[in-house]
């Protein structure tokens, strides 16, 4: 098939439609339209502009990539994060250790903290009214702890398990935060896929 | 040389050939692919990111016998990137190149 201007700009077009708003894309688009113009015009064929331009795909791999981080940046949001995390992957597989592992680690972490946080929150509340039932003499319970000390000790839980559940909301912002700007750098150094070795 | 290499430089690059004079994207993608063996396609991107982040602005401008065409200039921010970026550059060419050297030395 015949590399042309036209084969550039729809192999773009097809990828980025839907991701980028019609405005960006045109005005991307354009730059390409100028540059095989003016190439064009300073005497080199369509045919040798493309193959110098490298691959469309790529190209729109990077464009589309640049744009789900921006947008994950502007509207911070798990789904957000997660396509531009998609998206950078997609650019090499130097990406698939380097980006979808660290992810995935993060991710295991808040959900273990946030898990751990809920179930404190939850048990210390039920093991504190218990033991007061006791206290009270209302019901008795087999424990290894005196009821006392369970009143305390179900306090403290309580309150580890609501700082674990606040401070995993902290961790998720940084997490998140430091996930951008390495998303960002990431674009900025790695390209293609030749980039394994 | 290594691809991924050549994409951590292309910026430093871009920025230094806009230091020197605004250029309209096919005049900056060939002064860097006349020196620097590159994919042409992705200083487009690059150039859009540089957009983005503030360190180049674009004007159109009316070309002889021709459409306009679209220039890039930097801006106060991208000329100070530019200082900072070729200082860093500089002072890590000149620690490889002495590493480099030195290597040799050993060998003879």
């Amino acid at each position: 098939m015949l590399q042309t201007e036209q084969k550039f700009t729809r192999i773009l077009r097809g990828r980025l439609e839907g991701t980028l708003p019609e405005e960006e894309l045109n005005d991307i688009v354009s730059d390409y339209a100028e540059h095989f113009r003016i190439g064009k015009a300073d005497g080199r064929s369509e045919e040798e502009l493309f193959r110098s331009l490298g691959s469309p795909d790529d190209v729109a791999r990077e464009i589309r990539a640049t744009h789900l981080v921006k947008k994950a940046e502007d509207v911070k949001s798990c789904k957000n994060i997660f396509h531009a995390m998609l998206a950078t992957l997609g650019l090499g597989l130097f990406n698939l250790v380097f980006v979808l592992v660290p992810f995935i680690l993060l991710v295991v972490l808040l959900l273990v903290v946030f898990m751990v946080g809920i179930v404190c929150t939850i048990f210390g509340p039920v093991a504190f009214l218990l033991s007061l039932l006791q206290l009270a003499g209302i019901m008795g319970f087999t424990v290894w702890l005196s009821p006392l000390s369970v009143v305390f000790l179900s306090i403290g839980i309580t309150t580890l398990g609501l700082l674990l559940v606040i401070g995993d909301y902290y961790l998720a912002r940084f997490f998140y935060y430091l996930g951008i700007r390495y998303l960002k750098w990431n674009i900025g150094v790695i390209t293609g896929t030749e980039c394994v070795a | 040389m290594n691809i991924q290499f050549k994409k951590g430089v292309l910026e430093i690059c871009v920025l230094s050939v806009l230091a020197r004079k605004d250029c309209y994207g096919y005049e900056l993608v060939g002064e860097i692919s006349k020196r620097i063996d590159i994919s042409e396609g992705t200083i487009y991107p690059l150039l859009h990111r540089l957009k983005d982040v503030g360190f180049v602005t674009t004007y159109l401008q009316e070309s002889a016998g021709g459409p306009s065409r679209k220039y890039y200039r930097l801006t106060e921010a991208g000329r100070k990137e530019e200082h900072e970026q070729k200082d860093e550059w500089m002072r890590f060419a000149a620690s490889v190149n002495a590493l480099l050297e030195g290597k040799n030395d050993a060998a003879d």
